[in-house]
């Protein structure tokens, strides 16, 4: 009798003692190896950085022996997730403003931005479209197209910059009916690559990518009919490793980071853009 | 836009979406209720857990399964677009079917739940005395069951109403379009509009809580 009541008791107090112990496990930490190796430097990137950056960030790890772990947005969803204090170290957006904004606010140190890519834009359908896209921009008059796919203009630069292109080309009235919104440039492509819309203006550096450039075809639009898609970097100013951080920034427009900028259709700072 | 700056397309949008969903969901998932607590078939058990799957599947798994059956190189988008003319992916019946999904399980489950209740020995002597099932079903066993249909049909709206994640992704994030007020709130919010995004948190908290109140009377005084 007493026996099996203390049994009973022992049990109980295994199951409560697991229990308490699981709960504790689950909510310290970042989860069960975290605490062992040093946390990785979080990358907040542009959409547009998407392959250009798992590329580079392969090389930096191997170069330092850092990690990086990359967060993907558009610019103005990572600079508000910034704001409300998302643990960044360092910011690579696709619009140098919200750089500067959040350097206003004391979220970026001043020392640390920099200008380290110009954008392009293009015209992007899938290998199975029927469109010719050699014509440029006046293609999207054609009325077979029903969806055409930007991103977000209220919060993504490279959706700003097509909707300028269309109004200097005097097309926007006309095609806005077909708009489909991407939440930022990488779903903008896949909107298009999925063929649910036939056609869209993407990030150049999306559709020279290995894994884009074989689904698709593109046309480059002129860079003078919108403004200059400014890319700027900063160190965030919360960060607990700006060394580091401080580091990723020189290496992405350094000896090695350069050339691998350039051959996803970048611009450089102190480059002639390409026509 | 209005002088506040606040567009209200997204609210109309939503209440027609979201009506539109329940209506279609409501009759979808009151039959196969019906259908579920009158009949035994093979191939019951399965088919009443693949209706209640939306219920606890991730709306991006949803929005996924719909793009995949729905979107415009698939055969069913396809048919679609060929017969309406217009596709179901970017569109707001697109919105509609992403919130009618997850709406039915609702009206499924509660509804049985309550035509079960109602004792068989009614329907029995309804049976006996030459009712067909049209009028076992609307003469006896709706009004009978009318609290939980009701019920149901609130849950189902208000699923409906608050649908996102399938939406986003089938719908897209259309101003004027396709972007209804969860749509509208999560956009404002990633702009860093929080004026605009708060507006429209307190509109539709106020509209959620006014819809049940009022469908909750209704079941009441039915």
């Amino acid at each position: 009798m007493l026996v099996a009541r203390l049994r009973r008791l022992f049990r109980g107090s295994c199951v409560l003692a697991l229990l308490c112990w699981s709960v504790v496990a689950l909510f310290s930490g970042d989860g069960a190896a975290a605490s062992q190796t040093p946390s990785p430097l979080e990358v907040a990137a542009a959409s547009d950085l998407r392959f250009v950056f798992e590329e580079l960030r392969i090389l930096f790890e191997q170069q330092t022996q850092a990690r990086i772990r990359l967060t993907f947005g558009s610019s103005g969803q990572l600079k508000t997730q910034i704001e409300q204090g998302a643990p960044f170290d360092v910011f690579f957006s696709a619009n140098d403003n919200f750089v500067h904004n959040l350097v206003a606010q004391g979220l970026v140190l001043p020392d640390t931005v920099r200008l380290y890519a110009m954008g392009r834009i293009v015209l992007w359908v899938r290998s199975a479209s029927p469109l010719a896209i050699d014509n440029g921009l006046s293609l999207l008059r054609d009325d077979r197209i029903r969806f055409i796919a930007i991103a977000n203009p209220a919060h993504a630069p490279y959706g700003l910059a097509a909707v300028q292109a269309l109004r200097t080309t005097g097309l926007y009235e006309r095609v806005q009916p077909k708009f489909v919104l991407g939440e930022n440039i990488s779903q903008t492509l896949q909107f298009v690559q999925t063929g649910n819309a036939d056609v869209g203006i993407v990030a150049l550096s999306l559709a020279v990518a290995p894994v884009v450039r074989t689904t698709g075809r593109y046309w480059l639009i002129p860079a003078y009919i919108h403004q200059p898609i400014r890319q700027g970097a900063g160190v965030v100013a919360g960060s607990k490793q700006q060394a580091r951080a401080r580091a990723f920034l020189t290496f992405v427009n350094g000896p090695t980071g350069r050339p691998v900028m350039q051959r996803y259709g970048f611009t450089l700072p102190g480059e002639a853009p390409a026509q | 836009m209005t002088a506040a700056g606040i567009d209200w397309t997204p609210l109309w949008l939503s209440l027609r979406v979201a009506t539109a969903a329940t209506v279609i969901a409501a009759v979808v998932g009151l039959s196969l209720a019906y259908v579920f607590a009158e009949h035994r078939f093979a191939g019951r058990n399965l088919l009443e857990a693949l209706v209640t799957l939306p219920l606890i599947l991730p709306p991006t798994v949803l929005g996924y399964y719909l793009l995949v059956t729905l979107g415009r190189q698939t055969l069913l988008g396809q048919a679609y677009e060929r017969v309406t003319g217009t596709s179901l992916v970017f569109t707001w019946q697109g919105a509609v079917v992403a919130g009618l999904v997850p709406a039915v399980p609702y009206v499924v489950r509660t509804a049985r739940a309550a035509f079960e209740e109602v004792d068989a020995a009614i329907l029995e002597a309804a049976r006996l005395d030459g009712a067909s099932r049209f009028q076992q079903f609307f003469g006896i066993l709706l009004p009978l069951a009318r609290r939980g249909v009701v019920a149901g049909v609130a849950l189902a709206f208000s699923r409906a109403l608050g649908e996102f994640g399938a939406t986003l992704m089938v719908a897209g994030n259309i101003p004027g379009r396709t972007q209804t007020m969860p749509l509208a709130i999560y956009d404002a919010v990633q702009a860093g509009r929080w004026e605009a995004a708060s507006v429209l948190v307190v509109v539709l908290s106020v509209a959620a809580v006014l819809i049940l109140l009022l469908v909750s009377r209704l079941g009441a005084s039915a």
